[in-house]
């Protein structure tokens, strides 16, 4: 598969070849078909989360406060100062309860915000097998913390019946696998932080220049098409397709210019993350559809497999299931089924993926949900924005900590497949409002890029992200003429 | 529910007999007792209140309750191995194979003779 260089190509000799990655799947750890339901609750996955990440933070602590007792919460004496560790409940006042509907009394509390839950006396309880100790103190804020994390807690017992927190250890960045890019990206360090906007010293755009190091390898993710819904246009994802698959613009190069052919040459993969289709709800409400009523129904996807198939045709095509999408409702969503799609399902490039949904290309690891993951967070707790968010999650080591408590989850009984055993180089979340980006880094040398990727739908915008080092643009499919 | 007048309160509640349970009641109680499963009261079963188990006059306090079995109960009890609800015995100790926690090899080799109950001592019972 040669890698032709975009540069000399001659007018006649307009035969360019798509570069070609290395794809591997890492899904295995989400599919839940060898999984069976005995009857067991929530109890053991939270026990598999608190096992896990117990041994891992006990290996941490003595490089952190060595002198220092651990103990259970049971084994808490007042006034001795020790290290305990446990799952977080965050008590909410606001958040609903199926027990407020029976309460004999309407209570005081304001109609819920849609949004958020988040009110002033909410706090903290930390939990393990023997018992739980409410925290105080103001080292940990309520509102950055959710239920479903496991931290370690310097701090005493004061006496009042509650633990009064010191300081606080999270697992941190999982060590990340380094790729070939790592050499260049030090050589690359010294050229500081971008003028404009005053970052904090971890989140850094780095600007590489164009050039020697490997070769230009660019991944699309979408998000939100939507097909179906009255808010999709039709044109602006045709006009997607057919960029991706070349039959936009000229071929013809000149003067080392690239033309936007041969940049569609260089897309190696397309990663379609959730709410591909909706399905008319009003349909759905139990009576009995005719016929006109069911080729209503799936008309979206129909359509939806069309456009896929000219895609795969193409280039390989990751497909992850969505919060709106036919798929299964809890975390981890089932990879959609390829009976929906059997026009593209036939190429061996159409993927259809689980949610959350890992793979490797080349020596590069992605990892991306289609969003509720962090969806969730925002309603249960604070941050400036929706990468302090996925920043979060890579620091607790878990993907959707709020899952099995507000998130939908499937009870797994030995295992949390949640838990983050290394660090990818990409990290998404798709159907977010808009395209936000950065470079996170670790203390240990990992770099991770983060992307939320906005719904399609409402901006017409997708992301493209170059392998060879890892930056990140917006390409936008605007269909107004004349603005 | 019917309101009950004070003079129907003796009604409501049963009456002990001096003399034990009728011999109605004894061949109802032996006859359930045999149906039950081993070490578990029966699901579904529609003995809102355990009768007692008493035959002929003699308290049987076992219950199919051996030393094996209390091997097992001690294992089910144990909180470093998790929860025990909603996980059949041998699941469980998997579990705590797989994730390093050395669980006692008799207890395996006890579920796996069958000597023991399958599932955890609360199954059937909460």
């Amino acid at each position: 598969f040669p890698a032709m260089g975009a540069m000399e190509i001659e007018a006649d000799n307009t035969h360019l070849q798509r570069k070609h990655s290395l794809y591997r799947s890492l899904d295995e750890k989400f599919e839940i078909q060898k999984e069976t339901y005995r009857g067991q609750q929530y109890s053991q996955i939270y026990f598999a989360r608190l096992h896990h990440m117990r041994t891992l933070l006990y290996s941490l602590l003595p490089n952190w406060k060595p002198h220092l007792p651990v103990c259970t919460v049971l084994g808490l004496e007042e006034g001795k100062e020790c290290i305990i560790v446990g799952t977080l409940y965050k008590h909410m006042k606001l958040k609903p309860t199926i027990l407020d509907e029976y309460s004999k009394e309407r209570s005081v509390v304001p109609l819920v915000k849609p949004h958020n839950f988040i009110h002033p006396d909410d706090h903290l309880v930390l939990e393990d097998e023997s018992g739980r100790v409410k925290l105080g103190g103001t080292v940990l804020l309520p509102s950055k913390y959710v239920t479903g994390i496991v931290v370690a807690l310097h701090g005493k017992d004061s006496g009042a019946g509650d633990f009064f927190v010191q300081d606080v250890l999270e697992a941190g960045l999982p060590p990340q696998i380094e790729q070939a890019l790592k050499s260049s990206s030090i050589a690359y360090l010294l050229l500081g932080l971008g003028v404009n906007n005053p970052l904090p010293q971890n989140r850094m755009n780095f600007y590489h220049p164009y050039g020697i190091f490997g070769e230009d390898k660019y991944v699309v993710f979408v998000s939100g098409i939507r097909v179906g819904s009255n808010m999709s246009n039709p044109l602006q994802f045709q006009l997607l397709v057919d960029h991706i698959t070349g039959h936009l613009g000229d071929v013809k190069v000149k003067l080392h210019i690239e033309q936007e052919q041969s940049i569609a040459a260089q897309i190696v993969h397309v990663v379609i993350a959730g709410n591909s289709v909706e399905i008319p709800n009003g349909l759905l409400n139990g009576q009995n559809l005719g016929s006109k009523e069911q080729s209503m129904l799936s008309e979206p996807i129909k359509e939806l497999d069309i456009l896929l198939t000219q895609i795969v045709a193409g280039v390989s095509v990751d497909i992850m299931p969505g919060p709106d999408d036919p798929a299964n409702f809890s975390l981890p969503q089932q990879a959609l089924n390829r009976c929906l799609f059997p026009g593209s399902s036939v190429y061996n490039t159409f993927r259809s993926c689980t949610n959350p949904h890992s793979f490797g290309l080349d020596d590069i690891r992605f990892l991306g949900t289609s969003g509720q993951n962090i969806d969730d967070l925002e309603k249960y707790s604070e941050a400036t924005d929706k990468l302090e968010f996925m920043e979060r999650t890579l620091r607790w080591r878990h993907l959707a900590p709020t899952a099995p408590n507000t998130l939908g989850c499937y009870p797994f009984s030995d295992r949390d497949p949640f838990l983050l055993e290394e660090c990818p180089h990409v990290y998404f979340i798709g159907n977010q409002n808009k395209y936000e980006t950065c470079l996170l880094t670790g203390t240990e040398g990992q770099s991770v890029r983060l992307i939320s990727i906005p719904k399609f739908c409402e901006t017409g915008v997708v992301v493209v992200l170059n392998m060879r080092n890892l930056e990140c643009h917006a390409l936008s499919f605007g269909t107004q003429f004349g603005t | 529910m019917a309101s009950t007048a004070s003079r129907d309160m003796k009604g409501f509640y049963r009456q002990k007999k001096s003399g034990g349970i009728t011999k109605g009641k004894t061949s109802k109680a032996s006859t359930s007792k045999k149906q039950q499963p081993k070490n578990a009261a029966s699901f579904g079963s529609d003995v809102a209140q355990t009768p007692a188990l008493i035959s002929h006059g003699a308290l049987d306090i076992n219950d199919g309750y051996d030393e094996n079995e209390s091997v097992l109960r001690q294992f089910d009890m144990n909180m470093a191995y998790g929860p025990c609800l909603g996980m059949d015995r041998l699941a469980r100790w998997e579990r705590a194979q797989k994730l390093g926690l050395n669980p006692p090899k008799e207890v395996e080799a006890l579920v796996r003779e069958g000597k023991v109950g399958a599932m955890c001592l609360w199954d059937g019972r909460v």
